[in-house]
């Protein structure tokens, strides 16, 4: 395997939780360069919390989680957006962007300019100078994609972004995102709660469960979504893997293989 | 709130204000109030002007003002510190907070035995006592406005690379905590106006003790002009205070 293909995240034997409280246990995961990993599970089964392991905001209890170094220069090795989009008020939407590009050694005047190329990708260029609390939710989320891909990360972790947005938004979003993946080098780690937004996005789809009441969730399976990008909910295959998908989540008691 | 209604508000509170003085006046002129008692409204513009005439209330000003804003700067910078302090340092909280308890139900006046002790009848006793009231409500507004802060805006640091202490007190604690910051200078600046007369009643040289030798004189007018210049001194600070408040808080608006 050359540097080019070696994974940009890896997992291994990742544990979390809270004292003797074990919420996660034996988290095997690699991602691939521009790859997109969405993870889906029921609610409460850890799977914020494991994004946040995997972004290095939260120390595991056992295992390692490795990310690829970053090659470029005034990059990092990942950024996160979050599932409300937290910017600071105090900031104007172009500070916002620029927050990950301080303390990179750039000049004000480079920041600028970097923060530029992604609010223009998100179509925002022109609501550079204005305060967060002018805009619309899904502006904002647009907002803290932008601040994400301006340090040009390896790894952009993504925790469930559009669940707090309207149905329509979320839509025009998800449609966004598929189009800037295309466009980004990062590889994308996505969060959610929603199967079919998981099938309609990404490449492989991580399942996570709890093999019994009570026991920690684990990885209960990896399925590979084999639809050319673009999809549509009403494309032949797409119900498919929905279904199996929602049968491994529904049915946590009974492991049953499944590949794609 | 509209422009007309705004008139409106205005024109009510001018007329309700004119209505008292002409009621005071009136009461005093036809002998319901003794005049012993209070001045006539009437007269103080004339004993204002005699005043400034005198030198006297450029120089009493001049000197509470010198009191006002060392005691203000100094309880305010210190307070707004050891209040963010507090807030951020969990060690330095678990350390202070008894000395914290015991102390701030103690009223700044009567810390002027120890003033007077410590520095003599002085401007620094003044600007001390005054200190300590402005730093307290500095000390409280600024602890409860950095511990509000939500901590998902700290997350949002650590994830884009800015966790370290410094980085988050500058970009995080400072700019979201100043809303309640900047409401707690706002309050010392009337605590300070409060203090500073008292203070002076003991000796210090100022307002409150022109107001003091006026009293004993019984010249009623003169304690209303100090009065009066309290009143206006403190609608210029808060004035001035509101236009830079406004301006560093334009986010909110």
């Amino acid at each position: 395997m050359n540097d080019a293909s070696a994974p940009v995240l890896t997992a291994r034997g990742v544990r979390l939780g809270f004292a003797d409280d074990v919420v996660l246990d034996d988290i095997d995961l690699e991602v691939a360069p521009r790859e997109f990993v969405a993870m889906v599970g029921a609610s409460g089964v850890g799977k914020s919390t494991l994004l946040r392991a995997f972004a290095g905001l939260l120390a595991p209890q056992r295992g390692d989680v490795h990310l690829s170094t970053a090659e470029a220069s005034a990059s990092r090795d990942c950024s996160m957006v979050f599932q409300a989009p937290r910017l600071f008020p105090w900031r104007r939407v172009r500070a916002n962007v620029e927050l990950g590009l301080e303390g990179l050694g750039l000049s004000r005047d480079e920041r600028r300019t970097r923060a530029m190329e992604p609010l223009s990708l998100v179509g925002l260029e022109e609501l550079a100078e204005r305060w967060p609390r002018t805009l619309s939710g899904g502006q904002q989320q647009r907002v803290g994609i932008a601040r994400a891909l301006a340090v040009r990360p390896r790894v952009l972790f993504m925790d469930e972004p559009f669940s707090a947005l309207d149905a329509l938004t979320r839509q025009r979003l998800q449609s966004e995102l598929t189009e800037l993946r295309q466009r980004s080098d990062a590889a994308i780690v996505f969060v959610t709660h929603d199967i079919e937004e998981a099938v309609l996005l990404a490449d492989r789809v991580v399942v996570l469960a709890k093999p019994d009441k009570g026991a920690p969730a684990t990885v209960r399976d990896i399925v590979t979504i084999d639809l050319p990008l673009a999809r549509r909910r009403e494309q032949s295959g797409f119900r498919d893997h929905v279904q199996r998908l929602e049968q491994h989540i529904g049915v946590a008691a009974t492991p049953e293989e499944t590949t794609s | 709130m509209t422009r007309p209604a705004r008139h409106r508000r205005t024109l009510i509170s001018a007329v309700s204000l004119a209505t008292l003085v002409t009621l005071w006046e009136t009461a005093l002129r036809v002998g319901w109030l003794p005049s012993n008692l209070v001045p006539l409204p009437s007269q103080i513009p004339g004993v204002l002007w005699a005043e400034v005439l005198d030198g006297i209330w450029l120089d009493v000003v001049l000197s509470s003002l010198s009191h006002y804003s060392i005691g203000l700067v100094i309880g305010s910078v210190l307070g707004i510190a050891v209040g963010m302090a507090a807030a951020l340092l969990p060690r330095f909280d678990a350390a202070h907070s008894w000395l914290a308890r015991l102390l701030r139900p103690i009223p700044p006046l009567a810390w002027i035995p120890f003033a007077i002790i410590w520095f003599g009848v002085t401007e620094t006793a003044a600007a001390f006592i005054i200190s300590i009231g402005v730093f307290w409500i500095n000390y409280f507004t600024s602890y409860s406005a950095v511990r509000a802060i939500d901590d998902g805006y700290y997350e949002v640091a650590r994830a884009f690379g800015q966790g370290g202490f410094s980085a988050r007190l500058a970009k995080i604690s400072l700019p979201a905590a100043a809303p309640g910051i900047l409401g707690g200078l706002r309050a010392g600046l009337g605590q300070g106006w409060m203090t500073v007369v008292a203070a002076e009643l003991f000796g210090i040289p100022g307002i409150g003790q022109r107001m003091m030798e006026a009293s004993g004189l019984l010249a009623t007018d003169v304690v209303v002009v100090y009065m009066l210049t309290i009143a206006a001194l403190y609608a210029l600070f808060d004035f001035l205070f509101m236009r830079i408040q406004r301006r560093v808080l334009r986010w909110q608006q």
